[in-house]
């Protein structure tokens, strides 16, 4: 890949993520991220070195007198797996959209394989992934030259470039990059005229549209969301 | 022995597969036994070859309680906290063939593990069991996915680590043994077929090894 991912997430996002803290559907779009971009791989591993050094230096109380041996004899009692796990390389997941067909990213595989039915509205198509907990979850694909109308966000959204470029006001996103808008922010997203767009989309609210007759849209909000 | 009382050093070459004897210890106030870099892999590996109980015991004596301590303050909850130490502690002794040093040192691999109990025990408690779960977000939590054979990951953990040396000074005969097993990963009673010998004496030297490896591993210790 030469794309060259330049949108991270932030510190206390990766952070959070390791320590296993972040809402899940939040966390699905950080490990999206990771397995995208070498540069977080090593970070995300230089942050659980130092999460488990933390935990192999926790203080113990004094008063923490816990009488594990009976644990320590039920468990060295039990069979220990015999031989290590041989996953064969698990398959790359694929999806299928306008004719087109895109590999779906390790931490999105086993949630894609059970994707809902694409939604197409115009050269726009959204399909629901079953991981939702307060967030919105779904791969949203855009054809070549396609904008979608400006909008604002009523909650937070993250988007995730999977494959192709995606540009609004604020630059140009790549697979891998990582976008996190909130409610101060307002854009219009659109493809290139020659390139088509597969990404992750994380809602925790409803998209608004802004202008004029795409107004008339927002009885339709669901169907971003 | 050192008398220094800071945890150090110990991630200094995580990323690498090198493993340099590096000292550490630990908490010299609260009579902790000193701690070296490399004791936790040793163990595992001791764990991981023979099933071995003194040694997991070791793993277990450390960082079960520290388990605790450490699910007290994610759940505020002990009986939560003592069923992550289970759930933790039992993975670790289960899936030890499956910790590889040359992705991270084993306090690491546990850390994961305890994060990845913890996860999943509280979207179970919510109830969801088709969403999202800790295989999904961390590629490397306790190696779901395992590309490597198991050969190349014996001979990585045998080669790489400092096992190696005292390998090659087995006795030939149990070394033999031991590189088939292990190495070539046949089973005892091919061994013996192969090698023409009792299907007893593989089992004696495979024990004879094993414990010379032991041994030589506590004298460095020491």
């Amino acid at each position: 890949m030469t794309h060259a991912v330049k949108y991270h997430p932030g510190m206390m996002l990766m952070e959070q993520y390791v320590a296993g803290t972040l809402s899940a559907d939040v966390a699905l779009a950080v490990a999206t991220h990771i397995d995208l971009c070498p540069h977080c791989q090593r970070v995300c591993q230089d942050i659980h070195n130092d999460q488990a050094d933390v935990l192999a230096s926790m203080p113990l109380e004094q008063d923490d007198t816990d009488d594990f041996s009976a644990l320590l004899a039920e468990i060295t009692g039990q069979p220990q797996l015999d031989k290590p796990r041989q996953k064969a390389a698990r398959e790359l997941v694929k999806v299928q959209i306008n004719g087109r067909e895109f590999a779906i990213p390790r931490a999105l595989s086993r949630l894609a394989e059970q994707q809902g039915k694409w939604l197409q509205l115009g050269g726009i198509a959204t399909a629901k992934l079953p991981a939702g907990d307060k967030m919105h979850v779904s791969l949203l694909y855009i054809d070549k030259g396609t904008e979608i109308p400006n909008h604002t966000h009523l909650g937070l959204e993250m988007t995730l470039v999977l494959s192709g470029t995606i540009c609004d006001e604020n630059g140009e996103y790549g697979a891998g990059d990582l976008l996190i808008n909130t409610p101060a922010d307002t854009h219009t997203p659109h493809t290139r005229a020659d390139e088509d767009c597969l990404c992750l989309s994380v809602l925790s609210a409803p998209l608004k549209f802004n202008k004029g007759l795409v107004r008339l849209l927002n009885p339709l909000q669901q169907f971003f969301y | 022995m050192l008398d220094s009382t800071v945890l150090t050093g110990h991630h200094e070459h995580s990323g690498t597969t090198t493993r340099m004897p590096d000292r550490m210890t630990i908490s010299a106030e609260s009579a902790e036994p000193h701690i070296r870099t490399g004791q936790w892999e040793d163990a595992l590996t001791f764990v991981a070859l023979h099933a071995d109980k003194s040694a997991y015991a070791e793993l277990f004596n450390y960082f079960a309680p520290r388990l605790k301590a450490f699910g007290m303050k994610m759940f505020g909850n002990e009986q939560q906290a003592l069923e992550m130490v289970q759930d933790t502690m039992l993975n670790v002794w289960k899936k030890a063939r499956l910790f590889d040093p040359s992705r991270g040192c084993a306090s690491t691999w546990i850390f994961t593990i305890a994060r990845n109990v913890r996860f999943d025990m509280l979207r179970k408690k919510q109830s969801r069991k088709d969403d999202i779960s800790a295989d999904d977000l961390w590629a490397d939590g306790d190696y779901p996915e395992l590309e490597e054979s198991a050969t190349d990951q014996w001979e990585t953990m045998l080669l790489s680590e400092k096992l190696a040396p005292f390998f090659d000074a087995l006795p030939v005969a149990q070394r033999l043994v031991m590189q088939k097993v292990y190495l070539e990963e046949k089973s005892h009673q091919e061994v013996a077929e192969e090698l023409d010998i009792p299907l007893g004496t593989v089992k004696s030297r495979i024990r004879l090894a094993l414990d010379r490896l032991r041994e030589a591993l506590d004298d460095t210790r020491s």
